[in-house]
């Protein structure tokens, strides 16, 4: 053993391990941006984590149904009624056209929001290793105009922000993480407040958090949430979930209150990036 | 010294790249393996890496250690790096072990492999959600990453018996010459 600590080999052994930390370090100053030896091996590998995503989503999705099948359907049931009276143009939701769905949302987004820049469609191309709170992947990156912080959403609901881009891919923290904050405002005539926040325990089940609500909130079971607009980070009047159960934080002084995303976040198969509209704030000079 | 002939150098080479190809094609497809799908995964490169340390040339097996880290970190959006250096410095002792210590037997690398990755997961936990305060953080350990490093454990057993396959076949064989099999026998 001591011979090895004296060798050359050893030497050549440590130069390298040096080698390992300044790129770790250099990766710590990109500020978001993906090192060129990370977007190399996502370039290389994105067509094969495509592939092999999709057909683990396949396997997963029929595992689940046989799983689950008599609580889906139970919630199948509750969820009809619930959306043929919000949304009747929902019921007619059907799976097998979802891609097309989503390009028409599309659409739809760009003529109800001139002032959105939105790139096509984003594909989901994988879900973050064990990540509890479900990041994700995308296949579109700085190539097609897609920045940190900007806001990834579905036709109605918003999912995320992207946090690390790359060429080619971008990583996308959804609402379910603590380390997002958004002002949300109850789309009712109640007008409640508070910031949407997720939460370990919430993200296991699948849920965000509403905290800071006040003590004399109005706020009921089915209340819609949807984003301020204020921080200048997220447009306004976006879905960020419904109100689940309501309770006070270990303080007391304040309300908290569990959201169920309009849209189960573990299975997103594209999503849009807003790269800018009317009232965003370019927060990259603070940064 | 033991005169190898040129068709046992043909051997030799043909034999490490085949050996080394097939380390590299396991590596790619643990890779995509972990980031397909939305399930608690092992982390199967580090069993992988493991292996390689443990039975070849402790340079090559730095260098892919240090692969599969940067793998690893693109797969479970760490820093870029980070898991890069672990790896590395785990590489080196397992190597070393295996050389000075320990003999390559099934019970030691699963022992010094769920070490390691047990190692991985703690900081990991540290590092990424502990530190930052979480309310409730202790059950990202429990409910996600204990459980993935029983799954990592349970997959070293299947990587052992995958690359012992490999090594049985194309791992280069160390043959004594006489004069070294003349000389062991004296100096006993």
């Amino acid at each position: 053993m001591r011979s090895f600590f004296k060798s050359a080999g050893f030497k050549v052994l440590l130069a390298f391990l040096a080698f390992l930390i300044g790129i770790m370090i250099y990766a710590v100053t990109k500020g978001g941006y993906a090192v060129s030896g990370e977007s190399f091996i996502n370039t290389i590998t994105k067509p094969f984590r495509s592939v092999s995503n999709n057909i683990s989503m396949k396997i997963e999705s029929s595992l689940d149904k046989m799983n689950n099948a008599d609580k889906y359907y139970e919630e199948n049931q509750e969820l009809k009624k619930q959306i043929s009276e919000l949304n009747k143009q929902l019921a007619e939701y059907d799976a097998l056209k979802e891609e097309a769905e989503e390009l028409k949302k599309f659409v739809t987004i760009k003529e109800e929001h001139e002032d959105y820049v939105i790139p096509a469609p984003c594909k989901v191309l994988g879900y973050t290793t064990n990540d509890p709170f479900m990041s994700f992947t995308i296949n579109k990156g700085s190539a097609d105009g897609i920045l940190p912080d900007c806001p990834v959403v579905t036709a109605e609901n918003l999912i995320g922000i992207t946090t690390e881009v790359s060429e080619h891919m971008s990583t996308v923290e959804t609402i379910l993480s603590p380390d997002l904050s958004i002002a949300a405002v109850c789309a009712s005539s109640t007008g409640d407040y508070g910031i949407v926040e997720g939460s370990v325990a919430s993200a296991l089940e699948g849920r965000t958090r509403l905290v800071h609500l006040p003590k004399d909130n109005q706020l009921k079971k089915g209340d819609l949430m949807v984003t301020t607009g204020t921080s200048g980070l997220f447009p306004k009047g976006y879905a960020l979930g419904t109100v689940e159960s309501i309770g006070y934080e270990e303080t007391g002084l304040s309300m908290y209150a569990e959201l169920e995303p309009g849209i189960d976040i573990t299975r997103l198969s594209s999503v849009f990036v807003i790269t800018d509209f009317s009232g965003k704030k370019d927060y990259s000079d603070e940064d | 010294m033991r005169i190898k002939t040129t068709r046992e150098k043909r051997i030799f080479y043909i034999k490490g790249i085949l050996r080394w190809t097939l380390y590299y094609v396991l590596i790619f497809f643990s890779f995509i393996i972990m980031t397909s799908g939305t399930w608690t995964k092992p982390i199967l490169l580090i069993p992988i890496a493991m292996c390689i340390a443990a039975e070849n040339n402790r340079y090559g097996a730095v260098v892919t250690a240090a692969i599969c880290g940067f793998l690893i970190d693109t797969a479970c959006g760490r820093l870029f790096g980070y898991n890069a250096v672990l790896l590395t410095i785990f590489s080196i002792l397992i190597s070393l072990l295996f050389e000075l210590y320990l003999k390559h037997k099934f019970v030691n690398y699963i022992l010094l492999t769920s070490a390691v990755s047990y190692i991985q997961c703690r900081l990991d936990y540290r590092f990424y959600y502990q530190i930052w305060g979480y309310e409730g953080v202790e059950k990202i350990f429990t409910s996600v990453l204990l459980k993935a490093w029983v799954y990592t454990v349970i997959s070293a057993v299947f990587i052992y018996l995958i690359f012992k396959l490999i090594n049985r076949f194309l791992m280069p064989r160390t043959h004594l010459t006489i004069e070294e099999a003349i000389t062991k026998i004296q100096t006993k």
